[in-house]
């Protein structure tokens, strides 16, 4: 079937406007934010905007029966090319379906279509004193269906994990067409062994499954306090040792996050009214929970923490909190302040690694980018040993791509020395697909089986994971 | 100064990383969705064309064209992309490469003589007043207008008979000792629209110990031209008014209008005469531009020790080009607060766009009224009776929401409220 025909098709099944058609229009579809799809935007075929499960099952069944590849996307904010339609095909803009279809107050959870946006889920919980604890930095932009698709986590894993645990339940449209649910047709059980785990399976399978369209998430009562311990340090080294020394006083913070010398300063370019310290490292603690115990915390860890830190800040003001936590979560894309002439990128952003190597992974890229004479920047949440770097580039300076191009891979395969990952919670997309056999061995091999078995044709999402 | 040589497509396109923050805060976005209409999407698009990747077809424009330059994105970017610079930049290019005689009527001859807007705004308004609508519709006269005449109409409604201008002298000495020696920016909406700003600017300005200045021969700050393709146009008219404004010998340029500071502000200023050998005058000519509101709080620090018997409820609406363009929120509450009789109440999302903006209303109107039905809602929440905001355009798009809604409020200045208690005042300190 050619392209026209299948534009077509699609417009006959779901009216002019849920089909984008034009090339124009489709062009937009051509990026996320991934440093490999601004080098080289990949154009899909169409895009369709279902809003209800039965669209979506109506059109991956034509895709089906033609053999065209299809792809998932929230709101484009993935830093691995995930959402691209690298190889052709339809892509189902998901961000519009922003339903939540219940709040299941009496159960503690939560049911929502894959459009919902993070930050509005917990707008809403807050009316029902719940929240859904994973906290990306793309709180205000990312969608549900994609932390759920990439097994997202963020500021706060470190008490609260990842996206995983919190899902209970899943409704997917296979890539033959079905519609499944998984975690019990009927559950509203929050503990269920019964079954393959399929759930588990779905999560973080960057859309190589199938097509997420209904979400039930198990939510937690909301803390009512929180504090912040903000301690600034003259040497790098101090920082990840004081992280395990507050582990050891027995302290277990929502969020850990660190910031170098180069976060710390394109954070108060950015938002001056912050006035973080210049440093060599700014540790940032978040403690949650109720008031006593929150105020226990804070001073457990202001006196584990001024041990080694030059200055220690412990606060429990609104603003001021906001401000410092804001300032952590606006590094991601702020990072670029750091040269007039720059641009961070996505690339080789990720890396997990066990949290006694934190300190020698922040060392080894910093002589990574002198290496290379690139800057980069280091920030990420340190409490779990997810670092994130991000290089500063002209990236329309082809050599300066090419030397980034190489320092990446030499990050990646860092990661992978020192027992740790390629990526911790944004995913492997297209980006990290050629590190799967170096990682998993011939495990890549079973994960291969395991879409097959999902995906006899080879349409969903291809060229992404492996 | 050629598309790919100004200076935010030369230095900003590149520093997008995506990273969708501005999808989120987009009013344009939230109504429709796809991310053709999101500002990252602009900016992937600008630069398409700057690489030659698309052409720059009308098609291209129709696409950029839907942002309304409420610089919500542009203050919001951590990368700290002028999304709206770029979004100008593009749409001046795209112009050129489309010539259209409509628009060059409008945005070259029309908009730029103060004199054929003053003949043709008062020509419309008699039309209206004598319900020849369609008499002009007809003879052309409201084609000038971009869009939808019907909707075009519907919001134009009530245009004053007479000018700002042609009511107020050019010179208008101090009350007491002059503190200050003022040059008025007075801006095209207010000029024509609401000519009672105007009146109030100056009481409030001369009472103050203010003398003030309207130049003769002054003209639009641009950014209608700007936002429609003309930043040509922009840079003559601003070479203009800095020249007007040179020889006045004025401590401070004011204007009650957002929209024309923000267009006049030193950022802006440093974009639309990027390339040109006026950029140092053009610095020192916006250092000395300030909103009212922040004049009259911040400079003059004005107080009223008099009492009114009047009670006001009101709740205030950041315009765009204050709130977005130049971070100015305080200023315009803290004159409201210290205006005897006034209890202001926030409503919620108070710094959010109304959907007005300029023309935007009448050639986006359905998405225009999407926005403002939005914000009509969280204004009437408050219970208020007064909508306050420093904006013509604002001031229109809400009156007409006001309408829309069958909500009885009124919409004003801030500095008609002052001037307003300074008539009720009971008794002076």
């Amino acid at each position: 079937m050619n392209n026209l025909d299948i534009k077509k098709e699609l417009v006959k099944m779901l009216g002019q406007d849920k089909v984008l058609t034009n090339d124009l229009d489709l062009m937009y579809y051509s990026y996320d934010s991934s440093f490999l799809t601004k080098l080289q935007p990949v154009t899909p075929t169409a895009v369709v905007l279902p809003a209800s499960t039965a669209e979506v099952q109506k059109v991956v069944r034509f895709a089906y029966e033609h053999n065209i590849n299809i792809i998932p996307r929230g709101a484009g904010t993935g830093e691995t090319g995930g959402c691209i339609a690298v190889e052709g095909g339809i892509v189902f803009d998901l961000s519009r379906w922003r339903e939540i279809v219940e709040i299941d107050v009496n159960n503690m959870q939560v049911v929502v279509r894959p459009g919902v946006i993070h930050a509005d889920l917990n707008d809403e919980l807050a009316k029902y004193n719940m929240f859904f604890p994973p906290d990306p930095g793309s709180s205000k932009m990312c969608t549900i269906g994609g932390m759920v698709a990439n097994n997202a986590s963020g500021l706060r894993a470190v008490k609260y994990w990842t996206t995983e645990p919190y899902v209970l339940g899943l409704e997917v449209v296979t890539p033959t067409g079905d519609v499944i649910i998984t975690g019990g047709q009927q559950a509203r059980c929050i503990k269920n062994v019964s079954g393959l785990n399929l759930t588990k399976l779905m999560v973080g399978s960057e859309g190589v499954l199938g097509i997420i369209t209904q979400i039930r998430l198990r939510c937690f009562p909301r803390p009512k306090a929180r504090g912040i311990a903000m301690a600034v340090f003259d040497h790098l080294d101090d920082a990840p040792a004081t992280v395990l020394e507050v582990y050891q006083a027995g302290v277990l913070p929502s969020g850990i996050e660190i910031l170098d010398a180069s976060a710390i300063k394109a954070v108060n370019d950015f938002k001056p009214d912050i006035k973080l310290p210049d440093a060599e490292a700014i540790l940032l603690f978040e403690v949650d929970g109720n008031p006593p115990g929150v105020e226990y915390d804070g001073q457990v860890i202001k006196e584990v923490a001024e041990r080694r830190a030059r200055q220690v800040e412990w606060s429990t003001d609104k603003k001021r909190m906001a401000e410092l936590w804001e300032g952590r979560s606006i590094t991601a894309a702020a990072a670029a302040r750091v040269r007039a002439d720059g641009s961070r990128i996505f690339a080789g952003e990720d890396i997990s690694v066990p949290i006694s190597k934190v300190a020698e992974a922040l060392r080894a890229i910093r002589a990574l980018g002198d290496k290379y004479g690139i800057q980069v920047v280091n920030y990420g949440h340190i409490g779990d040993g997810n670092v994130h770097c991000a290089p500063v580039i002209n990236p329309e300076n082809p050599e300066e791509v090419e030397k980034v191009e190489k320092l990446v891979d030499e990050i990646h395969r860092l990661a992978i020395d020192m027992n740790g990952s390629t990526t911790g919670e944004h995913g492997v997309g297209v980006a990290r697909r050629g590190y799967a056999v170096l990682e998993h061995g011939p495990a890549v091999e079973y994960m291969k089986k395991v879409k097959a078995a999902f995906d006899p044709k080879g349409i969903m999402n291809p060229g992404k994971l492996f | 100064m050629e598309f790919r040589e100004l200076p935010p497509v030369k230095e900003q396109l590149m520093k997008c990383v995506r990273c969708g923050k501005c999808r989120e805060l987009c009013p344009v976005f939230a109504e429709i969705g796809i991310e053709s209409a999101a500002p990252r999407g602009h900016v992937f698009m600008v630069q398409m064309l700057r690489d030659g990747k698309v052409e720059p077809s009308p098609e291209v424009y129709e696409r950029l064209g839907q942002c309304l330059m409420c610089e919500t994105c542009s203050a919001n970017c951590p990368s700290g992309i002028a999304v709206h610079e770029l979004n100008a930049a593009a749409r001046a290019y795209l112009s050129e490469k489309n010539p259209s005689r409509g628009k060059d009527l409008i945005f070259e001859h029309f908009w730029t003589k103060p004199e054929m807007m003053k003949h043709s705004i008062k020509l419309a308004s008699l039309a209206q007043r004598l319900g020849l609508q369609k008499l002009a519709r007809n003879v052309g006269l409201t084609r000038l207008l971009p869009g939808d005449l019907k909707d075009a109409e519907k919001i134009l409604d009530n245009i004053p008979l007479r000018s700002a201008r042609s009511q107020l002298p050019g010179y208008t000495p101090a009350v007491g000792t002059s503190k200050y020696r003022v040059g008025y920016f007075l801006g095209c909406g207010t000029d024509f629209l609401n000519p009672e700003i105007a009146q109030a600017t100056v009481e409030v300005l001369s009472r103050n110990g203010c003398e003030v200045v309207i130049p003769q021969g002054l003209k639009c700050c641009g950014l209608p031209h700007m936002a429609n393709g003309k930043l040509d146009v922009t840079r003559q008219l601003t070479v203009h008014n800095i020249k007007l404004f040179d020889s006045l010998n004025v401590d401070y340029i004011i204007t009650d209008c957002g929209s024309c500071s923000a267009t006049l502000s030193q950022k802006n200023l440093e974009f639309v005469l990027a390339g040109t050998p006026h950029q140092a005058e053009g610095q020192a000519f916006a250092a000395k531009v300030m909103d009212l509101t922040v004049f009259l709080i911040d400079v003059l620090d004005i107080q009223m020790d008099f009492e009114t018997d009047q009670k006001w409820r009101v709740t205030y609406h950041d315009p765009c080009h204050l709130v977005n363009a130049q971070g100015i929120t305080e200023q315009p509450r803290e004159l409201l607060r210290r205006i005897p009789g006034v209890e202001l109440v926030e409503m919620p999302h108070a710094a959010s766009c109304c959907g007005g903006s300029g023309t935007y209303s009448v050639t986006h109107h359905q998405v225009s009224m999407q926005i403002l039905d939005k914000k009509m809602a969280n204004a009437i929440s408050t219970g208020a009776e007064i909508i306050a905001t420093c904006c013509p355009s604002c001031i229109m798009q809400l009156s007409f929401g006001c309408k829309r809604n069958d909500w009885d409020a009124e919409v004003v200045h801030p500095v008609v409220l002052l001037q307003r208690a300074y008539k009720k005042a009971l008794t002076t300190a």
